[in-house]
Formats: C-alpha cells, sequence, structure tokens
C-alpha cells in the first residue's frame, strides 16, 4: 500500500539505521525500494542483507544505478519501479517514529482527496564522526498547517521529505520529479502537488530529520547544510524559469515567490528580533533576581563563592 | 497502632479531624501528579493531540499560580481557576478549552479515588463512639470537589459541612491559619481533637503548636517519586506501584519486591511479548536467551510453555564481552592487546594467564604485581601462544553453540539487553562465518544507545524502550542506568569465563564472585523471584494492578525505566548500595559499587573535578543513585545539586521525548 523510496549514496551506517526506522513502523503494508545512486554496490547489499533478517520478507528491493544521477532522478527511478497507493521519500539519513505511517495511512482516511499528509517535524542535530553517529540537539522544525498552502511554499521549501506521505495518483496529475534539478526538486515537486488536493497536516511529531553538524565527516553532511550555495543558485534560476508563467492573482509565478520569500524573510527577522529582545528582557530580570537573592541570603552567597574559587583537592 | 489503639490513646476527644489525600482518599495511580497524567491521556483521546504535554503544563502552571498568589498574599492557597488560568496562558487555551480541563481534572480525580482502609477503619470506629468527624485539607479544589471524591471513595456521609480546605478559608495547614479555622468549626477545645495526617509539619507541627493531638500515617508515600515526571507513558508503572503500595499497607515494605514486580517484571514481561509477538510474525530458527540478562525472561518462558501456552522451546546461551572477543582474535597488536587489560589494573602473571587461557613466559614471578603496561608487553611477548589458547576457545565456543542450536540454517534470535549491540555482532560474525552464511542471529534489545549505529551493519538489532534515534540527553540517562539495569536483570550465576571442552559437553563455565553471590542473596534474588511472577501475570494479563503486557509499550517501559532509574525513591538507593560490578575481564576482584560513595571530604572537594567525577559517575555507576545518596548528606548535597545543575537532563526530572 505504502511505497518508500531511500535514495542513498555511501552511507551504510546512515542507511542501516534508516532502513530501521521503516522496519520498526507500526505499520506493515510497505515496500521499500532503496536506489543506490551510483554507489558501492555491495556496502549496500551487505546492509540490506542484515537488514533483511529482521524484516524477514521480501519488501525490500534495491536499484543498483550504475552511476550517480541527480537525487530527483533517483526518486522517479524508484517511484517507477513500485506499486502502491501512497509514496513516501525516505532519504537514507532520517528517520521515523514507529507511528508515521501508521497515522499518516490512517489520516488520508478522512481526507482521500489530499495530495499529502504531513506531521511534525524533530530536526536532530548530529554528528558523525569515526563511523558513528552522536546525536547533539533536538528541537522542534516550525511546521503548521499555515506552512503549508500553495502562498507560503512559493516563497521557498517548508518541510523536508521525511515529513510526508504522497497520494500515488499525484504523479499521474502533475508528473513526477523534476530530474533536471541537482537541488530543490522536492520543493518544485511540493508546489505542483499542493495545487492537486492540498496538504493535511497532523501536528504530532513523528519524522525526525536529521542534520550533520558543520563538524561532520563530509561525505555524510546533507545536502542543504553541505551546498548552502547550491540551493540559493538553484532557487534563483527556478525563479527566472517561472517569470513567464502567470498566477491567478496576475502575478508572475517567479514575481510571487521573490514576494513571498521576501516576506517570509522580513517576517522572520521580526520573530528574531523580539526573540533577542525577549530574552535580553529575561536575562536581566535574572540578573535582578539574582541580586535580590544575594542580597536576601547572604551566608548562601559567600558559600557558593567560597565554593567556587576552593583550591584543588582531593577526592 | 490498631484503630482501636489510635482512638483509644485519645480518649477525651469529641473531634476527630482527617486530612484528605493520602490519609482518607488515594488514588489508584502511585503519586497525586499521576493523575493529570490520566487526564492527559483522556483529553489526547476524545480532543486530539492539541492536548499532548498538558500534564506536564498542569504542574508547571500551578507552580506559577503558587509564585504569583505568593506576591500579593503568601499565606493563601491558589484555586484551581487560577491554575486553570495560568495553563491557558502557557497553552493558548481558549475559555472553553479551560473549563474543559477543569471539568476533566475534576471528573479524573473523582474517577481514581478510593479509600484508605485504615482511615476508613479509624473513621467509622469514631462514628460508632459518636466522636464528630472534619476533613482538612490544604488544597486548590473547592469542598464540593472534596466531597464528590470522598463520595466516590465509599465516605457517603460527607457534605461540604464536613470539609474545610485550604483554598477556601485564606490559609493553609502547613502555615497554622486553617488550623485556627478547624478549631472555629470544631467549636471546642483543642484539647477535645484528634487529628490525623501524613504531613509532619502540616499535619502534626502546626496542630500540636495549638494543642491539638496528632497521629501521623505515611504509609501512603511510600510509592511517591519525583512529582515533576507525569508524561502518560509513566502510567503502567505508576498503577502497578499503586497496586504495591495497597498491597503492603498492613506489612512492612518490601522494596525488592516492589523493584521486582514493577520496573524489572516490566522489563521481563517486554523481552517475552516482544519474541511472542517476533514468532507470530515469522518463522525463526531458534530464540535464544542471552546469560546473564535473559535468565529471568528465559523462566518466564519456559513457565508459560509449562502452563500450557504454545510456544517454541528457547535456548538459554551463555556468552560474554570477553569471551566472544577471545574467540574471535586472530591477531594479538599492540593496538587491540588493551581489551585484555584495564588502564589502571594491577595484575599478576598467574591471573594473567587464567585470563588470556595460556600459559606465559615472562621474567616476572607468577604472584609478583605488574602495571597495565606492563602486563601488556607480556602478552604481546607471548603472542603466539594467546592467539592458539584464543583459537582452541574459538573451537569450544562453536562446540556449545552448535550444541544450543546457534548453528542450525536460519534466522536466530538472541534476547538480551543490549546497550550496543558490539557482542552480539562480534558473535554473528563469529557464527556467520562457521556456517557460511547459513546461520543468521537478530538481536532484541531491551535499549540501544549512539554506539549501536555501526553495528546495525553487523547484525539486524531492535531496541525496544530506546533506540540511538532518541535525543542526546536520552542517550545519557541512559547510559547512566546501564548498571542498574544490569545488577536489577540478572541471574543467580556468574559470567562466563570459558567453556568445557567436547568430553564435557562444552559446558559453560561461570565465575561465582563473593560481590554478586552476596546481593543475589540478600537481594536480586528476591527480585528476580518477584519480577518471574510478575511478567507471568502481565503477560497473561492477570496483574492485580490491571497492566497488562500491551501496556507496556516501548515508551511505557522506557517512563518505567527512567522513573526508577531516574528518580529512585531512598529505600532503593539504600538497598541497591550492597551491590558491587565485577567488570573485568577475567571477573576477578571486588568489582566497584553500583551506588558510588560521596567523597570523602565533601567541604573541600573542588570544582574543577567535577566534570571527571560526573564521568566517572556516569560511566562505571549508577549515575543518579549513587548522586541521590550525595544528596541525602547535609556536605555532600551540593555535589548532586552542582552536577543537576551542570548537567540539566541528568536531574531527577525528565519528561517525555516528545518534550524533552
Amino acid at each position: 500500500m505504502v511505497a518508500i523510496v531511500m535514495r542513498t549514496y555511501e552511507r551504510p551506517v546512515l542507511l542501516a539505521r534508516a532502513i530501521a526506522s521503516v522496519q520498526n513502523q507500526t505499520f506493515s503494508d510497505w515496500e521499500l525500494i532503496i536506489v543506490n545512486n551510483g554507489g558501492n554496490p555491495a556496502g549496500v547489499e551487505s546492509v540490506v542483507s542484515v537488514a533483511r533478517n529482521t524484516s524477514g520478507t521480501s519488501a525490500i528491493t534495491v536499484l543498483h544505478l550504475p552511476e550517480r544521477v541527480g537525487m530527483e532522478e533517483a526518486s522517479n527511478q524508484g517511484l517507477r519501479a513500485s506499486t502502491s497507493q501512497y509514496f513516501a521519500i525516505h532519504d537514507d539519513d532520517d528517520s521515523w517514529r514507529p507511528t508515521f505511517l501508521a497515522t499518516a495511512v490512517q489520516t488520508f482516511s478522512s481526507h482521500s482527496n489530499a495530495a499529502a499528509v504531513l506531521t511534525g517535524v524533530t530536526r536532530v542535530h548530529e554528528t558523525f564522526k569515526g563511523g558513528k553517529v552522536w546525536p547533539e540537539k533536538h528541537e522542534n522544525f516550525p511546521l503548521a498547517d499555515s506552512r503549508l498552502t500553495y502562498g507560503r511554499l512559493i516563497g521557498g521549501n517548508t518541510f523536508p521529505p521525511i515529513a510526508a506521505l504522497f497520494r500515488r495518483s499525484v504523479l499521474d496529475a502533475v508528473g513526477y520529479f523534476d530530474s533536471s534539478l541537482p537541488v530543490l526538486g522536492d520543493w518544485e515537486f511540493n508546489l505542483r502537488a499542493v495545487r492537486d488536493g492540498g496538504f493535511v497536516f497532523v501536528s504530532e511529531r513523528l519524522a525526525n530529520y536529521h542534520t550533520r553538524t558543520p563538524e561532520s565527516d563530509r561525505a555524510a553532511g546533507n545536502s542543504i547544510t553541505v551546498g548552502e550555495d547550491l540551493h540559493l543558485r538553484v532557487k534563483k534560476e527556478l525563479q527566472e524559469r517561472w517569470e513567464s508563467e502567470m498566477e491567478p492573482n496576475g502575478k508572475s509565478k517567479g514575481s510571487f515567490s521573490r514576494e513571498v520569500e521576501a516576506e517570509v524573510a522580513a517576517a522572520e527577522a521580526k520573530l528574531q528580533a523580539e526573540i533577542v529582545a525577549a530574552a535580553r528582557a529575561q536575562s536581566q530580570g535574572r540578573t535582578i533576581r539574582r541580586i535580590a537573592r544575594a542580597v536576601r541570603h547572604p551566608k548562601r552567597t559567600v558559600r557558593a563563592v567560597v565554593r567556587r574559587v576552593r583550591p584543588t583537592a582531593k577526592w | 497502632m490498631s484503630t482501636a489503639q489510635v482512638l483509644n490513646a485519645h480518649s477525651g476527644i469529641t473531634v476527630l479531624t482527617v486530612d484528605f489525600f493520602d490519609t482518607m482518599v488515594t488514588r489508584t495511580v502511585a503519586q497525586p501528579t499521576h493523575v493529570f497524567a490520566v487526564m492527559e491521556q483522556l483529553l489526547v483521546q476524545k480532543h486530539g493531540s492539541r492536548w499532548a504535554g498538558v500534564a506536564y503544563e498542569r504542574v508547571q502552571a500551578e507552580h506559577r499560580a503558587r509564585v504569583a498568589a505568593a506576591h500579593t498574599d503568601a499565606l493563601r492557597d491558589i484555586t484551581i481557576e487560577e491554575i486553570a488560568v495560568e495553563l491557558a496562558v502557557a497553552m493558548g487555551l481558549s475559555a472553553t478549552e479551560q473549563s474543559t480541563v477543569i471539568s476533566e481534572e475534576k471528573s479524573t480525580e473523582i474517577s481514581l479515588a478510593k479509600a484508605v482502609p485504615a482511615a476508613a477503619a479509624i473513621i467509622a470506629e469514631a462514628q460508632t463512639r459518636g466522636i464528630r468527624v472534619l476533613i482538612v485539607s490544604d488544597n486548590y479544589m473547592p469542598a464540593s470537589h472534596l466531597v464528590s471524591m470522598a463520595r466516590a471513595a465509599g465516605y457517603s456521609w460527607v457534605t461540604p459541612e464536613h470539609v474545610i480546605v485550604s483554598c477556601e478559608h485564606g490559609g493553609f495547614k502547613h502555615n497554622g491559619v486553617l488550623w485556627k479555622k478547624v478549631l472555629e468549626v470544631a467549636g471546642v477545645p483543642a484539647a477535645q481533637i484528634l487529628h490525623i495526617g501524613d504531613d509532619q509539619e502540616a499535619d502534626n507541627v502546626q496542630p500540636s503548636k495549638l494543642g491539638i493531638a496528632t497521629h501521623i500515617d505515611t504509609r501512603m508515600r511510600l510509592s511517591h517519586r519525583d512529582m515533576h515526571n507525569t508524561s502518560p507513558d509513566v502510567l503502567p508503572l505508576s498503577r502497578i506501584e499503586a497496586t504495591q503500595r495497597d498491597s503492603m499497607y498492613e506489612s512492612e515494605w518490601n522494596v525488592a519486591h516492589a523493584l521486582g514486580d514493577g520496573l524489572v517484571g516490566m522489563v521481563v514481561a517486554a523481552q517475552v511479548a516482544d519474541v511472542m509477538n517476533v514468532v507470530k510474525q515469522r518463522e525463526v530458527a531458534g530464540i535464544h536467551f542471552a546469560a546473564r540478562d535473559g535468565w529471568l525472561a528465559h523462566q518466564a518462558w519456559n513457565k508459560l510453555r509449562e502452563s500450557g501456552v504454545a510456544l517454541p522451546l528457547a535456548s538459554y546461551t551463555a556468552f560474554s564481552r570477553s569471551v566472544i572477543w577471545r574467540a574471535s582474535l586472530t591477531e594479538l597488536t599492540p593496538d587491540n592487546v588493551g581489551r585484555f587489560i584495564g588502564e589502571d589494573e594491577v595484575l599478576t602473571i598467574a591471573r594473567l594467564e587464567r585470563r588470556v587461557g595460556c600459559a606465559l613466559s615472562s621474567l616476572y614471578r607468577p604472584d609478583e604485581e605488574i602495571d597495565a603496561q606492563s602486563a601488556r608487553a607480556v602478552l604481546l611477548e607471548n603472542d603466539k601462544q594467546v592467539v592458539a589458547a584464543s583459537q582452541q576457545l574459538r573451537q569450544r565456543v562453536l562446540g556449545y553453540f552448535e550444541l544450543q542450536g546457534l548453528l542450525k540454517p536460519g534466522h536466530h534470535i538472541v534476547v538480551d539487553l543490549g546497550w550496543t549491540g558490539s557482542t552480539i555482532a562480534d558473535m554473528a560474525d563469529l557464527i556467520t562465518e562457521a556456517t557460511n552464511g547459513a546461520s543468521t542471529l537478530e538481536a532484541r534489545l531491551t535499549g540501544m544507545y549512539w554506539d549501536a549505529t555501526p553495528n546495525r551493519m553487523r547484525v539486524s538489532m531492535h531496541g525496544y524502550a530506546m533506540t540511538e534515534f532518541e535525543s542526546l540527553d536520552n542517550n545519557l540517562r541512559l547510559l547512566g542506568v546501564i548498571k542498574l539495569m544490569e545488577a536489577l536483570v540478572t541471574a543467580p550465576h556468574g559470567s562466563v569465563v570459558d567453556f568445557a571442552d567436547a568430553s564435557q559437553n562444552f559446558q559453560p563455565i561461570f565465575v561465582e564472585t563473593a560481590p554478586e553471590l552476596f546481593a543475589y542473596e540478600k537481594l536480586m534474588g528476591r527480585v528476580g523471584e518477584a519480577a518471574i511472577a510478575s511478567a507471568l501475570a502481565l503477560v497473561q494479563g492477570t496483574h492485580a494492578s490491571g497492566v497488562t503486557a500491551k501496556d507496556i509499550t516501548p515508551t511505557a517501559l522506557w517512563a518505567a525505566i527512567l522513573q526508577v532509574g531516574q528518580s529512585p525513591r531512598r529505600d532503593e538507593v539504600e538497598a541497591l548500595s550492597i551491590v558491587r560490578h565485577v567488570t573485568s575481564i577475567d571477573h576477578e576482584g571486588d568489582g566497584t559499587p553500583l551506588v558510588a560513595s560521596p567523597p570523602s571530604s565533601p567541604k573541600s572537594f573542588p570544582q574543577g573535578q567535577l566534570p571527571d567525577l560526573y564521568n566517572t559517575l556516569i560511566h562505571g555507576h549508577w549515575l543518579q543513585g549513587s548522586l541521590r545518596s550525595c544528596s541525602y548528606g547535609d556536605d555532600t548535597r551540593w555535589i548532586a545539586d552542582e552536577i543537576g545543575h551542570r548537567w540539566p537532563f541528568m536531574k531527577s526530572q525528565w519528561v517525555s521525548s516528545q518534550l524533552a
């Protein structure tokens, strides 16, 4: 019922983890298509053979592409190799909580015309060093109904692929991913897909979007964190390409995209300024409370200071 | 003291006042704030994930409401409406949602209320003797609500006139204000009043100041833990602990039973239920419970089979990190020789020979003590003998595995507590090589942490309560409780250090150490017995708490591990202080204590050494148990506080992973 396309290239440790996240799903009617995008077949097969022992099923298919193609072409090849009612693009470095598929499929039952169901996302900052993954921080990835409309998405992508389960018939209606795009193919596809029934959002955070910190071994980096310049360049190119396409509001799609992008940037800058101001006010308040506490409890303060300056002694 | 004795000891009384919560009425959960966890569960069920996290926010909202009230009147108590306002601000609730949450909290309280037997008996006896009964409570709920709760618990005689509650009278029991109101309502001299309650300050010190006689009974508090941990995931253990509190009410608190029936029983039930699910879904060539972490589950598995449950035969298979690693050794180099000898170890040649399983030639006397560096040099000089001994061990290990059925072609399940899975991954390599890939392993682990990631490439692994997908905080919390889990989930025998030869059927040779035997005899044996009984009841759906294996979801088990491991009660820390871990490769020596002793000179202990101390505690001991032990001493409390301050995720308070 659900096809999961997992693109991978030379990241066996992360691939093993990603496959485990699929195998741990409480929803069991899935097929996993791993697209080895020109990487060493032996490495992928080694991980998959171990994984197949866990699943005990033949629901894992591997496509070894002879040479590396773009991310979107890899997705398309995986999709064309599968049949299903729904599909998801599960990158080899991301993961789901066990109830992601069950929740998304259940949500589709009451929103059968929706193009996709998305869940809340946790952003996991992690370092990949010496063949091991070291989680650094988990934080809420800002996602809400308001960020999933065409009018908001046109300004820039608002969610990672791991958050979404798509209705497969969307592919028939709007086409596959644009293979010519080196990055941001998911954004371009989302803009077409959202107009075919809209996106439904479930706020529970069931998807984990993993990003590697700059200290990580380079091969394990995200396409976004490693290639920010490329993303900016491709975005500009897309906006230029859209200049000739007209929106129902009478603006060109390219202008509309730039306009929304500017509005979002301004709103985010304003919000950031408010957060900084609030943090500053809180910090000032904390200092005042500390001074007040020191005045109220002078002995306790002296003891704390003494503890901090006490010379070294043995355990 | 019996009911009659309590009343006879105060023969002149005409009024009996009774504290309400945990004296007269309790709940079917282990601690008061778990009412909010039940409330959250119900709100999410009825109205969706909008209400996820409301229990945690509810606790915080009450705190903020109390702080705000204290600014204007430090003596008065707050009301449920004031708490709801704070909650509304935090969660952005509408007026309707505010009413919903108040109404749900009240109805949840009523549904969970039950009478405390001792108080019910005293009240009944007092009423028989014609003594008037009043209820006195420090609480934010109105008297009318306490009446509803009392009636739900079986006190049908209670009316609002019987209830004196702090939020309606401008002061608490614990600051003395409410006691003046009690005297006024009672209308008799203080000497004619007996009060029964569970709080030293509120129910004893303050009323005694006015001449009111008191009787304190704290038995209903024995199940309390940290009040901030309120995710609905805590409820299975909470319900079990509430049942323990009630069943041990008339006897002495039995910490071994509490641990075994609670956390350990849940772990064992989860291990068994997980394997039952696997064999329902697919065929496996063999099921193998690992020594020693799988001993309890293996016992439970066999008892289920004996009781007629259709389950396949499962083996109890001995292996250990040291044996598997030695059996895998093909070359001894300066890089890997360290795995035979710890950095700080002082050894003799005789002990070293036992450790590597062969005679060693050296210039040292057999009983002469040598440091780790010298010992490693001796091994490298004897590398051929060491490798040959390892290869012989490999044959014995494989001979044993064959008898255990592990080399039978097909896919085998190995049940273990887990953590990094490296030992099972090494074992899988041995077996794959010996069978040319005909036999494969899958590890069903209770918990894994981040080191497990590369091992996933070597062996199929499934972490039940915890995986490396979780936050770093949870990974570290797991690290801090690993030693505790290994101590609790154990067997009546020591670790395997070798295997006999073919003439003795490759029998595993377990090493028995005095510290482990002592702990097993004093405590762990009883924990294990209770755990097996509890696990059977949980799997069969007959546990007195009503909890079943289905309730022990991965997050519920994780919450149970953290409730005990991260928020231990004092009785647990004290009981577990006798446990020592013998972790050397040959399992000789006295080992290290599970609960580390506080520094001998805490007043002069330097702040600069706290990181080293933290590191030692988290890797070598039960971190939170050791910190709790520190927190009990006036001189050492600052160390626990400071570590909690510097590494806040290691405070005893934790929340579910969604909020972490």
